[in-house]
């Protein structure tokens, strides 16, 4: 029972994490909060579920479709939502977070006009593939979303640590300005962040499907409240902080509603939070000045 | 009378319902603070009004000062250990405030009524009405039918106290406490220096905004007369910042206005409903991207003001 709930706590703490490094990253690079990245993640499960369930395509073509269409949007995002308001004189800090949350209302309502608000099923031809081991059940799925989610961070992080334009995205979040003189293609760097971003909330979308095995146009919102949780949490722009924050969250939910009262599941996130911002402001994995510079 | 159409009324009711809540997040804009607690706040002026209305049968402008009352003292209480935290930690920690709240209300079933929330709140209009009838007043001999008067009435109470709170704070910002908040807006340490308790003045905006978003709510659980967490939720929260940074959150007239015109724009587009929400969303990226410092800002009140003279020489 106990690792039982423990897996079902990896696997959701993982597609968590997934889900915060997308927003994690336009934070670290942009120091803006994207409110369209929950919408952009719920289109990307829209798109995998009409590939698996409707065409009857199998999974990759799923990811691969769920990819491109959420890349897609942040190439869009970042172009007419994004980019206008940076550099002018006069925009408060706020601007670019209200234009995204305008994005995430369009969003929002154009899925519920396509899809309607009811539950749309998540069919994978493998849902009901399960193992023995020893008196521990588990799921194919959950060891698909396990190795996926793995990969994708693992890959990130080497992209980010070892690459030449991992070093230019690392450059340009530290000081988009310098970066710049330096030769870094910053609008190029901010446009890919934006990209990456918003395809790895589409990844995270199909997931979310294989998990649950239903979608509807709530998960954005519920999901991305979520995602920024964890992002104050784990420390704002850590890439580091974003994984584990999501563990965190995934393994304290389910440990709560297996052991306490399902009631209160989707507000464990913010208490956690208000508790973190009380204790260490910065967050977890956060360094001191980032504080300072809002 | 045939224009004193009660949903016309409505409309305009809950234009000025919102209108209160923009002034209640442009106090605490004032110092720099960006709360997105206020629906939070809303719902706790909304509930206890609603529940001593209720089940205590405490006469309504009671229940709504106690709501409101109660909403300022959480204020304080959620103001204090929030100040430690700026711009988007506090906006998130605020609005995780909310959704714990919301949380709450929710699972806390024997005293909220759970998910379905609190049904039959006395409403203002037919108390209104019932203690028009009692005083020997029939709507009638001024020519009004008895949903226009009921709906009339609630107008013109929120109106007057839209206009209260808006002059009380419009005063408010240009005594010693407003010309504080603006200090510690344009530079924290700067104020500090200079001399002003920042730390109270901070807890005083917050909890000043928090106070009339709770007086809000009881407002609005007496206008609808039914109240539930779902009124509450983040999509709230965002509408009331949307109000702010529309409207432009320089003046206290910026909030307002964009209160009163997002409440009017869904309605006005109710010809093409289907995509209002739509159109409304582009709106909010058009205007960022254009007009960023909100419709109404400083220079705009400036040319209003010199405009008459300019006429008259």
């Amino acid at each position: 029972m106990f690792l039982e709930q423990l897996i079902n706590g990896v696997t959701l703490g993982s597609i968590y994490a997934i889900v915060a490094l997308g927003y994690t990253l336009v934070f670290g690079v942009l120091d803006i909060i994207n409110m369209a990245h929950g919408e952009i993640f719920m289109f990307g499960a829209f798109v995998g579920m009409l590939i698996v369930s409707k065409a009857g395509a199998p999974l990759p073509v799923a990811f691969l479709g769920a990819v491109v269409v959420t890349a897609a949007m942040g190439l869009l995002l970042e172009r007419f939502a994004l980019r206008p308001l940076r550099g002018r004189p006069g925009a408060s800090h706020l601007a670019s977070l209200i234009s995204t949350i305008g994005v995430s209302i369009l969003l929002e309502n154009i899925a519920h006009k396509i899809f309607g608000s009811g539950n749309h099923l998540f069919e994978t031809s493998f849902a009901e593939i399960r193992f023995e081991v020893g008196p521990v059940t588990i799921y194919l799925v959950q060891v698909v979303i396990l190795l996926i989610s793995l990969l994708l961070m693992t890959g990130l992080a080497l992209w980010l640590a070892r690459t030449r334009a991992g070093k230019a995205l690392r450059a340009t979040a530290e000081n988009l300005e310098t970066a710049g003189l330096l030769g870094v293609d910053t609008n190029r760097m901010i446009t890919a962040t934006v990209v990456i971003a918003s395809a790895m909330g589409g990844v995270a979308g199909v997931l979310v499907g294989m998990a649950f095995n239903y979608i509807n146009n709530q998960i954005g919102l519920s999901m991305g409240l979520k995602g920024l949780a964890i992002i104050i949490f784990g420390g704002m722009g850590s890439v580091y902080g974003a994984m584990a924050g999501g563990l965190i969250l995934g393994l304290s939910e389910t440990f709560v509603v297996a052991y306490g009262s399902s009631g209160y599941r989707d507000a464990i996130a913010f208490v956690a939070i208000i508790v973190i911002l009380l204790i260490k402001p910065q967050g977890l994995f956060g360094q001191a000045h980032a504080e300072a510079r809002r | 009378m045939e224009w004193l159409n009660p949903y016309h009324l409505q409309v305009a009711s809950f234009m000025l319902i919102n209108a209160i809540l923009g002034v209640s997040i442009f106090i605490t804009l004032s110092t720099g603070q960006l709360s997105l607690g206020n629906a939070g706040f809303m719902s706790i002026g909304a509930y206890a009004a609603a529940l001593l209305s209720t089940q205590h049968q405490v006469p309504i402008p009671v229940g709504i000062l106690a709501g409101s009352l109660l909403a300022g003292a959480v204020g304080i209480l959620v103001g204090i250990p929030s100040l430690r935290l700026s711009g988007v930690y506090l906006a998130i920690a605020t609005l995780g405030f909310g959704e714990v709240l919301r949380a709450v209300l929710i699972n806390w079933e024997s005293l909220t009524g759970g998910a379905v929330g609190v049904a039959a709140i006395p409403q203002m209009g037919r108390v209104i009405l019932s203690m028009a009838r009692d005083g020997g007043f029939s709507p009638e001999s001024i020519g009004l039918r008895n949903n226009q008067f009921i709906s009339l009435s609630v107008f013109l109470v929120l109106l007057l106290c839209t206009l209260l709170s808006a002059a009380f704070f419009l005063r408010l910002s240009r005594t010693r406490v407003g010309r504080a908040y603006t200090a510690i807006k344009l530079d924290e340490s700067a104020a500090e220096a200079a001399g002003i308790p920042v730390t109270y003045y901070k807890v005083l905006a917050f909890s000043q905004g928090a106070l009339l978003s709770g007086f809000a709510g009881a407002l609005f659980a007496h206008t609808t007369s039914f109240v539930s967490p779902g009124d509450f939720t983040y999509h709230r929260a965002v509408e009331i910042l949307v109000f702010a940074v529309f409207g432009g959150s320089e003046h206290l007239l910026g909030p307002v206005f964009g209160a009163a015109f997002l409440t009017l724009l869904p309605e006005a587009l109710r010809a093409i409903s289907e995509y209002r929400y739509i159109l409304y969303g582009i709106l909010l990226v058009l205007m960022m991207v254009f007009r960023p410092q909100g419709v109404i800002d400083p220079a705009l009140l400036r040319r209003f003001r010199r405009s008459p003279k300019e006429t008259a020489a």
